[in-house]
């Protein structure tokens, strides 16, 4: 398997009017590894990860992916996945399975996230963490090689957040590039191999959870946010 | 283009399924059958025949398919852009032309049905309601004739389609549900009666000549609908009286509006997501 990123972003700039959402963000996505975007609210990383889809136009820089050729080489997770209420989650899976040229099978897209004995069960009837494994069932109808999941874990209880994220290390380890955005630091430094710390439309630092708690003197994910996050002076240490 | 294809005939599915699952839809089906069937009974033209009953609708009706495109087609759009589901369909390569085709074609088929439906079910009250002689197939100009009502029905349906097609475009232009409520409620009534507001002013002002009238008049939906149904229903039955409106470039003025709305649609969208 090659280790080569599959998804790039060079020197990716965002502005909104006179607003610099983003600036100079370089960002590699590897396969087979989970790289998750840490980072306060309202620092850019739904800009970043829309720029990543090819959504939105970067004022400034390049994103480039890599991968196979295939029907569907992005999967999506949107932060608040929503489908018809009317149709079952089959039917759903079903939908989106339509839009490709090659078949993709309903009741495995099920399987994978736990939803098959749910599958005739219509989506007003699921629960708030059952919508939203439907949604990772969703982004990973077709099987394309990068799946990008916007806060995969928000609003969900303790075990449904380390399912969802249970999955996507699973997916990871079959060969896809997941890419993830998330607050929750402790699931985050459980599943992701390498965390991109953005702040204020930059990168931080980069590392895998282990690298950066060793730069930074501290034992969990949340001590890293702490010193990069809110102690700038540990910050340019850090840089240093 | 296989995938194309195979994009729209799933886009269509679910806008079918997803209407044919939803209550209101149904009580919109009921309310407006019944409303139709009360202006034909209580308009005292349903007594009569089928040409009193088309006078008596042709107004009220220019109100009321509008309005209930707005109710089948306001959310059509605008609950994807919201909920992110664009966002999702772009990540399956879905073309925003694609997609408002689909969109369209589904809910247009929903009004399409509730209008023929309302207009059948007032036809056979009026059959049932009026005199003897409106069984009777028309062969020449004078009698009144079930076929005349078909003509209504067919020239209602097209109003109602290009009605659909102005309100999927508000769907589109709109940046929540509720402006798309207050957009697409104000666009038809806009277009409803702003394009006769719009030619009486012109005449007089003077800067619509007389003799641009009839261009002007096949210019705007409500005026074109009115003019097409005067020519080929009401017209027909009495004799000399026609010239009220020129019938092929009303069709086209309508059919103007239905590929224009839909095609300022797809452009729209592709700014925005897709």
């Amino acid at each position: 398997m090659t280790t080569d990123p599959i998804l790039v972003g060079e020197a990716i700039s965002h502005e909104y009017g006179d607003l610099s959402v983003l600036e100079g963000v370089d960002i590699a996505v590897d396969p087979g590894a989970v790289t998750a975007i840490v980072g306060p609210n309202g620092t850019g990383k739904t800009t970043l990860l829309r720029i990543l889809l090819g959504h939105l136009s970067p004022t400034d820089g390049e994103v480039r992916y890599t991968g196979p050729e295939v029907d569907r080489p992005i999967g999506y997770l949107p932060q608040q996945p929503s489908f018809r209420p009317q149709f079952t989650a089959a039917e759903t899976i079903a939908f989106y399975a339509g839009l490709l040229d090659e078949p993709a099978e309903t009741e495995a897209a099920l399987r994978r996230v736990g939803l098959a004995d749910a599958a005739d069960r219509r989506v007003e009837a699921l629960s708030g963490g059952m919508r939203r494994l439907l949604g990772i069932a969703q982004s990973l109808v077709g099987e394309p090689p990068v799946v990008v999941f916007d806060e995969p874990a928000s609003g969900l209880d303790p075990s449904m957040a380390a399912n969802a994220f249970e999955i996507l290390a699973e997916q990871a380890s079959e060969g896809t590039a997941v890419l993830v955005s998330s607050h929750d630091l402790s699931l985050v430094d459980r599943f992701a191999d390498r965390v991109v710390f953005l702040n204020r439309g930059s990168v931080i630092v980069s590392g895998s959870p282990a690298e950066l708690a060793e730069s930074t003197n501290s034992e969990t994910l949340w001590e890293v946010y702490q010193s990069v996050i809110r102690e700038p002076a540990a910050r340019r240490e850090v840089e240093a | 283009m296989t995938g194309a294809l195979a994009q729209f005939k799933a886009l269509v599915g679910r806008e079918l399924r997803t209407v044919a699952r939803t209550r209101v839809y149904a009580l919109l089906a009921v309310g407006l059958a019944g409303l139709v069937v009360a202006l034909v009974a209580g308009g005292g033209g349903g007594q009569t025949g089928y040409l009193p009953a088309v006078v008596d609708l042709l107004l009220p009706l220019e109100l009321v398919v509008p309005l209930a495109a707005v109710a089948v087609g306001y959310r059509s759009v605008v609950d994807d852009l919201e909920r992110g589901e664009l966002a999702v369909l772009e990540t399956y390569d879905v073309s925003p032309w694609v997609y408002v085709l689909a969109v369209y074609v589904g809910r247009a088929a929903l009004l399409a049905a509730v209008l023929t439906a309302s207009l059948l079910v007032s036809g056979l009250v009026i059959a049932l309601a009026s005199a003897p002689d409106t069984t009777v197939y028309a062969t020449h100009s004078g009698v009144d004739s079930p076929i005349l009502w078909g003509r209504f029905l067919v020239l209602t349906v097209l109003f109602g389609l290009v009605m659909e097609a102005l309100v999927v475009l508000l769907s589109v232009a709109a940046r929540s549900v509720r402006a798309a409520v207050v957009l697409a409620t104000g666009g038809v009534l806009l277009a409803a009666a702003g394009g006769d507001a719009l030619i009486v002013v012109g005449l007089a002002d003077g800067w619509l000549a007389e003799s641009n009238l009839l261009s002007a008049l096949a210019a705007t939906p409500n005026s074109a609908y009115r003019g097409v149904v005067f020519e080929t229903v009401i017209g027909v039955a009495a004799a000399g009286e026609s010239g009220y409106a020129a019938p092929l470039p009303s069709v086209l003025g309508l059919f103007g509006w239905l590929v224009g709305s839909l095609a300022a649609a797809t452009l729209l969208l592709s700014r925005r997501h897709l």
